[in-house]
């Protein structure tokens, strides 16, 4: 039985690698900074991106094809390391994966408040959770009421319950706190719960930290900022991410010292700040997945790693189309 | 008396050699396919990716083989010494 776990890890670590391995290089970013937008997209016709652009250029043109092919090459990548996984592996893989159904829900949601019609809306779908494009679809034709019907009894019905009578911004971040309550709780063997649950606390410390520092900078009051953390923090407990609620920002910028995730000294750009800890979040998930090589770590640095990817990619294009110089559109991008 | 005795002890020591060269050959075989596994599972993970890593994932597949070898060497020096 551990052989055949072990052999399970070994399969999907070594396929992950290899799609790892066709992820663009720093070097191809910067080839890429200094062409022009038609350029970019003839370039990423000759990477893993060529179908998807195929598809769909009878349809889009410009940054939207790209966004497009983006997005679709995304949900295909996810779906597929799902569908490969087996044992373990798949069980935490299509856990992580829910994050996706989260961010469908918030974008039909919020389509559905501002009457998109359904084409704008399905563009921003990333079918690579446990919902379908299908289901998505239909979950989008429904009025709202019988969507949070449909989901009773689901991890997101509590948050989906207070539709209509909280903001949205409320929802959404209940909708987060149910996905990674959930996360939390999923049931592996030891080990295996062990290191996923602390990826997930660290991803949490990530997200609660720069809550913090973006709320303070718009200047929101300490409850409002304690009622959007996440529980369940690796280094950053609640306890603590209460604390640091509470002060001055030139004060939580001193209490973060010896953090984990803290090696910025001063704080000039709260964007540059974000991408900075991005970067040391990559750097310390690489250093864990090469600590447990035989572990869903690998697979979870490849599905952190390839979003990353894709973000870059739309910042660039979009820079691009929109004439950006390029020194600001790298200082934009995530490149380790 | 004694000629009957020498025969069942020689038979006896041919008996244990054999099962000797049978657990060489099968203890390492056992050993080598649980090595195996995990290296088969990835080789396989990887040419599945990218049919380049055939040859590359054949050789890494095989390379716990060799202690079959050494059981085999070790059995057969069993077999003909006794």
């Amino acid at each position: 039985m551990i052989s055949r776990t072990k052999a399970a890890y070994a399969y999907i670590v070594a396929r992950t690698k290899v799609m790892k391995s066709k992820l663009l290089k720093p070097e191809d970013f910067r080839k890429l900074l200094n062409m022009s937008f038609d350029e970019v997209m003839r370039f990423l016709e000759e990477t893993e991106y060529k179908k998807e652009i195929d598809e769909m250029a009878y349809k889009f043109s410009g940054p939207k094809l790209l966004d497009y092919a983006l997005f679709s090459n995304l949900a295909k990548t996810y779906r597929k390391i799902y569908t490969v996984s087996f044992g373990d592996a798949k069980i935490l893989i299509g856990q992580y994966l829910r994050r996706w159904d989260v961010w469908n829900l918030i974008n039909i949601i919020r389509g559905k408040n501002a009457n998109l019609p359904a084409e704008i809306v399905e563009e921003t779908l990333v079918p690579a959770g446990e919902f379908s494009f299908e289901i998505l679809h239909s979950m989008f034709s429904k009025e709202l009421n019988e969507l949070i019907k449909e989901l009773e009894g689901t991890i997101y019905s509590e948050a989906l319950s207070k539709i209509g009578s909280a903001p949205m911004n409320l929802i959404e971040d209940e909708l987060w706190k149910a996905y990674y309550k959930a996360l939390l709780s999923v049931k592996a063997n030891d080990f295996e719960s062990r290191v996923f649950t602390n990826f997930v606390r660290m991803e949490i410390d990530l997200r609660n930290i720069k809550t913090i520092l973006r709320l303070k900078a718009e200047g929101d009051t300490a409850e409002e900022i304690i009622a959007r953390i996440v529980p369940g923090g690796y280094e950053l407990t609640e306890e603590e991410a209460r604390k640091l609620a509470t002060m001055s920002f030139e004060e939580i910028i001193k209490s973060l010292e010896g953090f984990w995730f803290w090696k910025i000294s001063t704080i000039q750009d709260l964007g540059r700040a974000e991408i900075e800890l991005d970067k040391i979040w990559i750097e310390a998930i690489a250093r864990r997945a090469g600590n447990y090589p035989l572990s869903v770590l690998p697979v979870l640095q490849y599905i952190v790693l390839k979003k990353v990817e894709v973000d870059d990619l739309r910042i660039l294009g979009w820079g691009k189309w929109h004439g950006i110089p390029n020194e600001e559109i790298e200082k934009e991008m995530v490149i380790i | 008396m004694v000629e009957t005795a020498l025969i069942e002890s020689e038979a006896f020591i041919k008996g244990c050699a054999a099962i000797g060269a049978g657990l060489a050959v099968g203890l390492a075989g056992i050993g080598a396919g649980a090595g195996e596994s995990g290296i088969g599972a990835a080789a396989v993970g990887a040419i599945a990716e990218d049919r380049g890593f055939l040859g590359l994932g054949l050789l890494f597949t095989v390379i716990p083989e060799t202690i079959v070898i050494f059981g085999l060497v070790i059995s057969l020096i069993l077999m003909f010494a006794y």
